[in-house]
């Protein structure tokens, strides 16, 4: 297991994870010339800023282990240059400075296919959201015209807010289904009918003229969980979606695990039934064909007909007790396979997320009730289980923040040309 | 499973020798979306015009909450809780939003028209289909063909109808467009109205669609459930090439 997609410049090199703290192995790629060292303490900056859209520069200070001084020099530079803007703001009482990027260095896009719906957010490059659109998708939509309703609906969102394409610095897409870091390619096999072997990245580049990264949808929740929403402050932070299928995304200390082929974190397709329903993975008894948004549905049909996943979470609101009961049947199942989650990277915290999560407490409850009893019990307690802060907008908000992480600030002309003249 | 707020009984309909529709039963039932599908011809507008009461069909009778009536006019069908919006819209271009929402059924305060109250109402029908109009002061002139679509709704909606009839809602629009209608669609089911929609795009149609009903010359040629039909099969039931008509559709008649 390799943890990659960390903050830093080290992206580039998979670093000996473990061994050393993230930023030593950082820092042993740059060479030690004085510029290069203040070159990197800028890039330092700049990541840090970008990846939590604003913060103080005491807090800066903290996160990239820079000392006060040197923080107010570099931030001072970078606004010179037109690279962050500051503001007064106070913390706990006292003055400080709120150092964010200039919105006007361009907008980054995420684009999230769910199973029925797709997403897709504009956001500047300090994670606001400045324009949204959802799309409802057929069950089983396909990439061609999934890609191509993509890529229109981008250009005409450019278009309603004024803004050409050249503004665009990046894109960044979840899939519901495994995705290999190095094609950017769909991994999982007869997980989406049709996108196997379908180059995502390279199909959406050539229609919109710039960079696009892939992803797992969970891995992108988990992302922007861990630095927008319920894991913020947390070490461990494990993200699952329940949705038609069943994701785990897992970042530790910043850096999202991918796994050979990307697909770390697919409990879904955990046997958790022997000889129990058959999988469209092609195995039977799998975590989601009882845990998943079409196992709550089935269950349901022959007491309620057809129900849309909508309509099982308004009735449970209701206080239906076949609806409750499905869902809490979901959660115990879900337990189970989030319980070897627990064993093997022993999180800070599980955020549940996805279309069932808005069920809330019928489902965490269960969730709750269940995981200590298959886990160890350890002196830290049981795993704290919470619900996404970001609800639905989760994996769109961290297909932003993969955007924004594989755009790198300064690098292009104009504002690098910037930072020479301040230098 | 609740009651049918709408069901369509045997409807037959002839235009001299052509046959338009040959007894074709249709239930809306709350909270669904029914899709009507079919090649053009296959008599999809022929069976909103009975549900509008633009048509009384030849033979075929249409139960409303379980009590049969006889849609002999549009303004009955409305009275009757079914409202329909056309693919043209049937819109005024140079009135405002809220003019255009209430024209014809204007509320009055003795001789006055009451615009106060207008205007809040058409606000909260809007508010509720979370439709992004920018003013409801604007004339039509100046809407996108989206939010048009939503203002013919917000129209349709007043008054509480059981049913809503939309006849092709994302033909001629833009793709953030159709993105705004179908997500009105969704919430509008998730109000507990019973929505029919006529439509020819497929992918729009599977997108929100909880049944499926296919017309194929005037006859029902298949019924799915929207969730476990795939693309091939609802095409298949359209151009003929699936065999035998659907397993459940109802018989004894």
């Amino acid at each position: 297991m390799h943890v990659s997609g960390d903050d830093g410049a080290g992206t580039r090199v998979p670093a000996p994870s473990g061994r050393y703290p993230r930023g030593m192995a950082r820092e042993r790629l740059t060479p030690g010339s004085q510029t290069s060292l203040r070159e990197a303490n800028r890039e330092r900056i700049v990541r840090a800023v970008q990846q939590r859209g604003s913060l103080t520069q005491v807090e800066l200070a903290a996160v990239t282990g820079l000392s006060a001084a040197s923080v107010s020099n570099i931030v001072k530079e970078l606004s010179a240059a037109g690279v962050v803007t500051t503001t007064p703001t106070s913390r706990s009482g006292r003055r400080a400075q709120q150092v964010s990027l200039a919105r006007n260095l361009g907008l980054v896009a995420g684009v999230h296919f769910g199973d029925r719906t797709l997403r897709v957010a504009l956001a500047d490059v300090t994670h606001r959201v400045v324009a949204d659109q959802r799309l409802p998708l057929a069950p089983d939509h396909r990439p061609d015209v999934g890609l191509d309703r993509t890529a229109l609906l981008l250009e005409e969102m450019l278009d309603a807010l004024d803004t050409s394409r050249s503004e665009l610095l990046g894109v960044g897409v979840g899939l519901p289904a495994p995705v290999d870091q190095r094609t950017g390619g769909v991994s999982g096999f007869g997980l989406l009918r049709g996108w196997d072997g379908v180059d995502v990245p390279a199909v959406l580049a050539d229609r919109l003229g710039v960079e696009v990264h892939v992803d797992n949808d969970a891995n992108l929740g988990a992302l922007a969980e861990a630095r927008l929403g319920a894991g913020q402050g947390h070490r461990h932070v494990a993200y699952v979606t329940v949705a038609r299928g069943i994701g785990l995304g897992l970042v530790v200390d910043g850096g999202v695990v991918h796994g050979r082929g990307g697909a770390a974190g697919e409990i879904g397709h955990i046997r958790v039934v022997e000889g129990g329903p058959l999988c469209r993975c092609g195995n039977r008894g799998c975590l989601e064909t009882v845990a998943g948004t079409g196992a709550v549905v089935d269950r349901l049909r022959r007491t309620h007909g057809h129900l849309a996943v909508r309509d099982v979470l308004f009735r449970a609101q209701q206080g239906d007790v076949e609806c409750r009961a499905a869902v809490a049947e979901a959660g115990e199942a879900l337990a189970r396979g989030l319980a070897a989650v627990v064993a093997v990277a022993a999180p800070d915290v599980i955020v549940v997320g996805g279309e069932l999560a808005a069920a809330g407490d019928a489902l965490l409850g269960p969730v709750r009730a269940t995981l200590p009893e298959h886990v160890l019990p350890t002196a830290a307690g049981p795993v704290e289980v919470v619900p996404a802060v970001l609800g639905s907008q989760a994996e769109v908000r961290g297909a932003v923040a993969l955007a924004l992480d594989a755009y790198r600030v300064g690098s292009p002309a104009g504002l690098g040309a910037g930072l020479e003249v301040t230098r | 499973m609740s009651e049918p707020v709408l069901s369509l009984r045997g409807i037959t309909q002839a235009f001299g020798a052509v046959r338009a529709l040959v007894d074709v039963d249709l239930d809306v039932h709350p909270r669904e979306v029914v899709a009507v599908v079919g090649e053009n011809g296959a008599g999809k507008t022929t069976l909103v015009r009975v549900m509008a009461g633009d048509l009384v069909p030849d033979a075929g009778e249409v139960v409303v909450d379980g009590v049969e009536v006889a849609l002999t006019s549009p303004g009955v069908a409305r009275q009757l809780g079914i409202a329909t919006v056309y693919q043209d819209l049937a819109l005024c271009q140079d009135l405002d939003v809220v003019e255009n929402i209430f024209l014809g059924r204007e509320p009055q305060r003795g001789l006055v028209l009451d615009e106060v109250a207008m205007e809040a109402e058409a606000q909260r029908l809007l508010a509720q289909l979370a439709a992004r109009v920018p003013s409801v002061r604007v004339p039509l002139t100046q809407l996108s063909g989206g939010q048009r679509q939503a203002v013919a709704i917000a129209r349709a909606l007043l008054g509480e109808p059981r049913a809503l009839v939309l006849d092709e809602p994302t033909a001629s629009l833009g793709i953030t467009q159709t993105a705004e209608v179908l997500s009105l669609i969704e919430r509008i089911r998730d109000r507990g109205h019973g929505v029919v929609l006529v439509s020819h795009n497929m992918a729009d149609v599977q997108a929100v669609a909880d049944r499926v009903v296919v017309l194929r010359r005037g006859r029902l040629a298949g019924q799915f459930d929207a969730d476990r039909v795939s693309y091939e099969e609802i095409i298949a039931a359209i151009t003929g090439a699936s065999a035998g008509p659907t397993p459940t559709r109802r018989s004894g008649r």
